[in-house]
């Protein structure tokens, strides 16, 4: 389920990507907002050992060592751009000669329909594919539209979030896109061996009613956020970065200064929740020890985050234009050293950092190591699902065309360090980029006007972390970072399976996150919060435990 | 008080009181309010212009949009315009305006002056039919299946022919053409004239204001229409301008409506427009707009002040 989360920070430049079915069913905490699910959805799950029965037969299709190892499922990191490049893929995927129709998203102006970079890569696939680039943030309204009138191109792709709102996604997918059980289940996928490279449990989410449906885009990341702060500044202050959640409101002391302009957060909720050790990477839903499902908002921990968030607020150690009811430009104001930490998704590390160091060479951007909100206690970091957009290809188009299809999609699946990857993400050489004396490639701007990630999201890839020269530490910070971080990930007993909240408890979400932004930021008193939480149950959320409850027992869990 | 002061004018004046000299009070009143009026009217329009005249840098260091001017840096419109997605979205969009104002104009004034003559053939029914529309709309789906069902994805037709009846302004145009006294008609009649030549040398010359408003509804509908072009255009050089403003705008949003800023790592634009490009972008798109409306303004408000008190 998509979700807003109470005082989530809007990220308006660094963009990206947000959020997923991982990333923000966590994030969101459960509160199952802006889904525009008909009213009557009943909610279904998946039956996870059914799903794990099709999963591709994973084969690792790493062709390059990486520099700093990730732990699973971090990604690799690559501190320099390998000097020689391997083809992965020897044949033509398009054959038939026929061009690839596709629709693909993406948060930025549309790209030239005259693309070079499409021209380079269909050459050496074989053929082309006739690119729908469609506007990310309307593309749920197309997505209704298109599947409603069942007028699909033979390629889409869905990001998770806009599957989680598509009125009875998991009836559809059936009658409009094609069941590639029979192509990919099992050891089947050797006829596509950079499908192969997937992760598994990204291909174990793309299981809809007990057939393998879409070919999953897996994410760099398992943590659906990270608090960031200004260690050029802090350093410069003298200041060191928290490690309990007392140094953490020092923290904002020191660096407020209203006077100067100076707030010391963004909005960092999402951290606090965490660092506090409320957990519920299930939409908010977690398995006590005991063996009791409960949701984060019930926890102790979740109480004190509040408590504490509401306690930044009031002392007014967030910024005003985030404390503010629409959010403000929290990447700008960092880079400007308006505020000095925030929480966002790793993604907006690189295209936050990497700008910031054009106009500042000082700048300099980490990730606070994960801590608890007291010394020797443990944090919980949320874990995100691992699909977070699916490509499908188009029912009824026969065999050879399917197969021809997922040739296509095994050619976009390329891992870093391949000429194919290469191609895909800077184009060619000489047209898009040129390369340093390290042999990385340096974009120039027809590059920046016709790249739009167009291939990437269509065949997943297998995630790496990659920084540039601009940023020569990046990749060792973020897997380093991961890494820690990875010990405190929860365990989501729901994992594998695709739970689809019934819409009843889902409309519930919205309100009850504005009522808990509301005591954050001081509109209602702390006091209220059991009331909040006790409403919320009465109200669906003690049905919602019972539908969580259920289909763990349903999968023996 | 007395008797004698209690039916004493309190103004010795003949004048009615808006033509009396104001107070200084009334004056200093009038104009701070009027001050403000204004600057919360140009504040908004001087910042964007600034923020899209500044450098990365100054942005930054203002932590967003810039209100005072440390420099001049075109370098914004040159990048929009360079990319020639601007250009050719303000090519799309003066054509779609162009072009559906004049078709919709002459399809409502011929349905309207239809509709608006006693006897035309099934006229009431046709007007219940028109009317209709204003309680059901179709839906999006079923209206998406006639547009690609005529072959009109990717075709500009596709952002004209959809909108180019609106049940209101033709119920306004009717109501106009009505209220013309029908002697008019008589005696072009007993001239020898027909209905089109009644209707293009008399009823349209005394419909000027009111045609002239409907036109300016049409023309800003077309000028800032985007969802059309969202459902049915899939071909980036035939955007109209509003999209790729959207485009502009929110690029580097989160693509889920709430806000939430969880970034994933591997999504999105590498390279986000800056937020310059984005102001530069909006006062290219509000220029046509500030360009055109002072010289319709006359006729706008005359236009609907006749609609107003038409009896």
């Amino acid at each position: 389920m998509a979700n807003t989360l109470p005082g989530a920070s809007t990220n308006r430049r660094n963009f990206l990507g947000l959020v997923g079915l991982g990333a923000a069913s966590l994030a969101g905490g459960g509160m199952l907002s802006g889904c525009s699910k008909e009213p009557g959805t009943s909610g279904s799950a998946t039956n996870a050992e059914q799903a794990a029965g099709l999963v591709p037969t994973f084969k690792d299709s790493t062709l390059v060592q990486p520099d700093v190892k990730g732990v699973r499922p971090m990604a690799d990191g690559y501190l320099k751009y390998p000097t020689s490049l391997a083809d992965a893929v020897s044949e033509k995927a398009i054959t038939s000669g026929k061009p690839v129709t596709a629709s693909t998203p993406w948060w930025g102006p549309a790209p030239p329909t005259a693309n070079k970079l499409v021209e380079a890569v269909s050459a050496d696939m074989g053929g082309t594919i006739q690119f729908s680039i469609q506007d990310g943030n309307t593309y749920g309204d197309k997505l209704n539209t298109m599947l409603g009138a069942r007028d699909v191109p033979e390629l889409t792709c869905i990001p998770g979030w806009e599957v989680d709102k598509l009125a009875r996604f998991s009836e559809g997918v059936h009658a409009i896109f094609e069941d590639l059980t029979p192509h990919l289940a099992g050891d089947k996928v050797s006829a596509y061996p950079l499908l192969a490279g997937l992760d598994s449990v990204a291909w174990q989410e793309s299981v809809w009613g007990g057939k393998l449906m879409g070919v999953p885009f897996p994410v760099d990341a398992p943590f659906p956020s990270v608090l960031f702060y200004r260690k050029d500044v802090a350093d410069e202050r003298g200041i060191a970065a928290p490690t309990t959640l007392a140094e953490l409101h020092e923290f904002g002391k020191k660096f407020t200064n209203a006077d100067k302009g100076e707030w010391a957060f963004g909005d960092i909720w999402l951290e606090v929740q965490q660092i506090c050790g409320a957990g519920g990477s299930e939409n908010g839903w977690l398995k006590t020890a005991d063996g009791k499902v409960v949701h984060r908002m019930e926890l102790p921990e979740y109480k004190q985050a509040v408590e504490f968030m509401a306690k930044l607020y009031a002392e007014k150690l967030v910024h005003p234009d985030i404390a503010s009811s629409k959010g403000g430009d929290v990447t700008t104001l960092f880079k400007g050293g308006k505020v000095f930490m925030y929480a966002t998704g790793g993604g907006s590390w690189k295209e936050t950092w990497r700008p910031a160091v054009q106009t500042n060479p000082t700048f300099n951007m980490q990730a606070v190591k994960v801590f608890g909100a007291e010394q020797g206690k443990a944090p919980v970091r949320w874990k995100a699902r691992s699909a977070i957009i699916w490509t499908f290809i188009k029912k009824g188009l026969g065999q050879e065309r399917t197969q021809e299809l997922l040739r296509v999609l095994n050619y976009t699946a390329a891992p870093f360090g391949t000429k194919e990857w290469e191609l895909q993400n800077y184009g060619a050489e000489g047209t898009h980029f040129k390369r340093d004396a390290n042999g990385t490639p340096v974009t120039n701007d027809l590059w920046v006007k016709e790249f739009a990630n167009q291939y990437i999201f269509l065949g997943g890839r297998p995630p790496v972390v990659v920084g540039g020269p601009d940023i020569p530490t990046y990749a060792n910070d973020f897997v380093t970072w991961g890494n820690d971080a990875t010990q405190y990930l929860e365990k989501n007993p729901w994992e594998g399976i695709k739970v689809e909240t019934p819409s009843s408890q889902a409309a519930l979400a919205k309100p009850t996150e504005d009522k808990i932004t509301d005591v954050l930021r001081g509109r209602t008193p702390v006091s209220e919060f059991d009331k909040i939480v006790s409403d919320w149950r009465a109200a669906g959320g003690d049905a919602a435990r019972d539908f969580y409850a259920k289909v763990l027992a349903d999968n023996g869990r | 008080m007395s008797a004698d002061t209690a039916i004493r004018p309190r103004r010795t004046s003949l004048r009615p009181a808006w033509e009396e000299k104001p107070t200084l009070i009334g004056q200093f009143g009038k104009g701070t309010i009027l001050t403000l009026v204004v600057a919360a009217v140009l504040i908004p329009l001087w910042t964007v212009l600034v923020t899209s005249l500044s450098s990365e840098k100054t942005i930054n260091e203002a932590g967003g949009y810039v209100f005072i001017p440390r420099e001049f840096n075109p370098s914004a419109y040159v990048v929009i315009f360079s990319g020639g997605q601007v250009t050719d979205a303000i090519l799309v969009s003066t054509f779609v305006t162009v072009v559906g104002t004049a078709l919709s104009l002459v399809v409502t004034v011929l349905a309207a002056y239809g509709l608006s003559r006693p006897g035309t053939l099934w006229h009431r029914s046709i007007l219940f039919y028109f009317l209709l529309t204003f309680l059901i709309y179709p839906g999006m789906i079923p209206s998406y299946l006639v547009v690609t069902g005529l072959g009109l994805k990717d075709n500009l037709l596709a952002l004209i022919l959809p909108t180019a009846i609106s049940a209101f302004n033709l119920v306004v145009l009717r109501a106009f053409f009505m209220s013309i006294p029908g002697e008019l008609y008589d005696s072009a009649r007993i001239d020898g004239a027909g209905e089109l030549r009644i209707l293009w040398r008399i009823v349209l010359p005394l419909s000027k204001a009111v045609t002239a408003v409907v036109g300016l509804f049409y023309a800003v509908g077309y000028w800032n229409a985007f969802f059309n072009a969202i459902l049915y255009i899939d071909r980036n050089d035939l955007q109209p301008v509003q999209r790729v403003l959207q485009q502009f705008i929110l690029a580097g949003q989160s693509p889920t409506s709430s806000g939430t800023a969880v970034a994933i790592p591997g999504l999105g634009s590498t390279m986000p427009p800056s937020l310059a490009i984005k102001m530069a972008v909006v006062v290219v798109t509000i220029v046509p707009a500030l360009i055109i409306y002072p010289f319709i303004q006359r006729h706008f408000t005359k236009g609907v002040i006749i609609g107003a008190v038409k009896g």
